[in-house]
C-alpha cells in the first residue's frame, strides 16, 4: 500500500530544512551591509539565473532577456535585446558572440572575466567612511521577491550614489541604481521577473535563430597594452581617488601609443587617456550612456578623462593633468 | 503618422525645417519607438544619403537618425572588403553593420548631451523618476562621439570589474572601430547548442 504520510525521520528533515531556510532568510535580513555586499559579489559570480531586465539610462529604457548558467565551471550567458534589431550576445567562458540578426552577422570577441549585465557592483572593500557611507534602508519587493535595500551615499559631489536591492534569500542584486547627488537617476537595472537556481535549462542558452547562413567575424588583434611608469599625474585629484594602473596602449588606427591612467576611489573609476594631439582631435564634454568624458589639450597632448562619475569630476581630473 | 508629420520629416531631411521645429521632431523621435518604426518604413535612408545638396553637418545627423531607425547606408564601392586569405577577409561593410547595431543600442538620446551652459539650449523633459535633458540640435550635430572617443569608452569598460549594458554597447562599438576578419562559425552555436565545450574544435579560428 502506498504510504501517504511522511515518516518521522522525513518530518524531522523537513523541519530542519524549514528551520535552516528561516535562519538563512533571517540571517540575510540581519546581516551587516558589508556581509550583504560580500554575499552579493559571491552569488553574482556563482549563481544560475534567468530573467527579464529593464535597463534605464538617461531617460532611455530597454528590455533585455538574460540567462546565466555555469556548466562544468564555465560561465555561459545569453543576453537578448527585446527591442530594436534583436541583438543577441552569447558568452561561453571568455568568448563572446554578438549576433546581429538584421545583418546575418556574428561578431566574436574575447572578454576578460566580465559580466554581460552588471557594470560596477560595489564590494565591502570600498573605503566606506572615507568617501561613502553604506546603510540598510528598508525591506522591499522586487520581481516578486523579498529584497533588502542598501544605499551607498558619497560624501561629496565628485561621485554618484548607489542603491541596491538584494534578494533576501540569496543576496543576488535584483535592482541597482546609480543616482546623482541631486537625485537624478543615472542608470537603473531592474529585474521584472527572475528565476534563480539550478532549474535553468541548457536550451535557453542557445541562439533564438539558426546561424547557418551567418557570416562570422572577429578582430585580427586586440589592443596591445603594457604597464609603464609615466610623468603624467593629476595635481588636483578629487578626494579619495588614487592611480591604480598606468599602461601604454596601441589603439586601432592610431599612429602612436596612448597612455592610460586609471584612477579609482574604490567604487568609481576614471580612465585618463593621454595621446599626441594630432592623433586625437577631441575637445570638450560628451557622454556615452552613464559615462562622462572631458577632453583638453595639455602641452601638445590630448588629455581625455572618461568615467561613470559626474561631469565635474572628469573635467577636474582632465584639466589637472600635468607632466612633472 | 499624419501627412503634416510626413511633410515635417521631409523638410527636416532636406534641411529646410527651422531649428526649433527640428528640435521638437528629434525629441519626438527619441521618445516614440512606434513613430521611429513608422518613420523607418517611410524613409529611404539610402536615397537620402546620396543626395547632392547638403547642409553642413546634416550627414552625421542623418546617420544618427538612420542608426535610431535601424537602417544603414550602402557602403561605397571603395569600402568593400579587400580580399585576403580564405579566412582573413578585412571588411568595412561589417564594420558599418556593427556601427548600426551599436548606435541602435546607444540610441539617439544617449549621444552628446550638452554640459556647456553657453551651448545648452536644452529642454528638460519630465519623464518619471529620471530626468533627461534633450540636447539642442547644434549640440547633436557637434558632439557625435568620434571613433577615438568610442575606443576610449571601450578601453575604460575593460577597467571596470564587470561589464554592464553600457559595456556591451561600447564593446560592439569597439568591434566597429577596427578591421574585422572572417572566421569559421562556432559549430555548437550554429547547431543551436550553446553550452560550454571542454575543448575547441580542431581548426577553429576564434579568439
Amino acid at each position: 500500500m502506498k504510504r501517504t504520510f511522511p515518516s518521522r525521520s522525513e518530518l524531522t528533515m523537513l523541519s530542519a530544512a524549514i528551520t535552516l531556510l528561516g535562519l538563512s532568510v533571517n540571517a540575510s535580513a540581519q546581516s551587516s551591509p558589508d556581509e550583504l555586499l560580500d554575499r552579493m559579489n559571491d552569488v553574482v559570480n556563482t549563481i544560475d539565473f534567468e530573467g527579464t531586465v529593464f535597463r534605464r539610462e538617461n531617460g532611455e529604457s530597454e528590455a533585455l532577456r538574460i540567462v546565466r548558467k555555469i556548466i562544468d565551471g564555465v560561465i555561459n550567458e545569453r543576453l537578448v535585446s527585446q527591442e530594436g534589431n534583436g541583438l543577441e550576445i552569447i558568452r561561453i567562458g571568455n568568448e563572446v558572440h554578438c549576433i546581429l540578426p538584421d545583418k546575418q552577422t556574428v561578431l566574436i570577441e574575447e572578454w576578460a572575466n566580465q559580466s554581460t549585465l552588471f557594470s560596477s557592483l560595489p564590494s565591502s572593500e570600498i573605503r566606506y567612511g572615507a568617501q561613502y557611507d553604506v546603510a540598510i534602508i528598508r525591506e522591499d519587493r522586487v520581481a516578486g521577491r523579498r529584497a533588502i535595500m542598501l544605499a551607498i551615499r558619497p560624501h561629496d559631489n565628485f561621485r554618484y550614489a548607489h542603491r541596491l536591492w538584494l534578494d533576501e534569500e540569496t543576496s543576488f542584486p535584483l535592482k541597482t541604481e546609480i543616482v546623482s547627488q541631486d537625485g537624478e537617476l543615472i542608470e537603473q537595472i531592474k529585474f521584472a521577473e527572475i528565476e534563480i537556481g539550478d532549474g535553468i535549462s541548457k536550451e535557453s542558452l542557445a541562439p533564438s535563430m539558426s546561424l547557418a547562413n551567418y557570416s562570422w567575424f572577429t578582430q585580427p588583434e586586440h589592443y596591445a597594452s603594457a604597464e609603464v611608469e609615466t610623468s603624467w599625474q593629476s595635481s588636483d585629484l578629487p578626494p579619495g581617488f588614487k592611480a591604480t594602473s598606468t599602461t601604454t596602449e596601441q589603439m586601432p588606427g592610431a599612429a602612436n601609443p596612448v597612455t592610460h591612467i586609471v584612477y579609482s576611489d574604490g567604487l568609481a573609476m576614471v580612465s585618463v587617456f593621454i595621446a599626441e594631439a594630432a592623433d586625437a582631435p577631441l575637445a570638450g564634454t560628451s557622454n556615452v550612456g552613464a559615462a562622462n568624458t572631458y577632453s583638453v589639450l595639455r602641452d601638445g597632448f590630448q588629455v581625455t578623462a572618461v568615467g561613470e562619475v559626474p561631469a565635474a569630476t572628469v573635467q577636474r581630473i582632465a584639466t589637472s593633468m600635468q607632466q612633472n | 503618422m499624419n501627412d503634416a508629420l510626413k511633410m515635417q520629416i521631409s523638410a527636416f531631411i532636406d534641411g529646410e525645417l527651422p531649428d526649433n521645429e527640428s528640435e521638437l521632431l528629434l525629441r519626438r523621435l527619441s521618445q516614440d519607438a512606434e513613430m521611429r518604426q513608422q518613420v523607418s518604413q517611410y524613409l529611404d535612408i539610402g536615397r537620402i544619403m546620396r543626395r547632392e545638396h547638403e547642409i553642413p553637418g546634416i550627414d552625421q545627423l542623418r546617420g544618427r537618425i538612420g542608426a535610431v531607425l535601424g537602417e544603414v547606408a550602402e557602403p561605397a564601392a571603395d569600402e568593400r572588403p579587400v580580399v585576403g586569405s580564405a579566412l582573413m577577409t578585412p571588411t568595412a561593410g561589417v564594420a558599418i553593420a556593427a556601427t548600426v547595431a551599436a548606435l541602435a543600442l546607444v540610441g539617439l538620446s544617449q549621444l552628446g548631451a550638452p554640459s556647456d551652459p553657453v551651448l545648452q539650449r536644452a529642454v528638460a523633459i519630465d519623464d518619471g523618476p529620471a530626468s533627461y535633458t534633450e540636447p539642442a540640435i547644434e549640440q547633436v550635430l557637434a558632439e557625435q562621439p568620434s571613433e577615438r572617443l568610442l575606443q576610449y569608452h571601450a578601453r575604460h569598460g575593460d577597467t571596470l570589474p564587470g561589464l554592464g549594458p553600457n559595456g556591451v554597447r561600447t564593446r560592439v562599438i569597439s568591434l566597429e572601430s577596427s578591421e574585422l576578419v572572417e572566421v569559421d562559425p562556432h559549430p555548437h552555436l550554429v547547431s543551436g547548442n550553446a553550452e560550454a565545450e571542454p575543448e575547441q574544435e580542431p581548426g577553429q579560428d576564434t579568439p
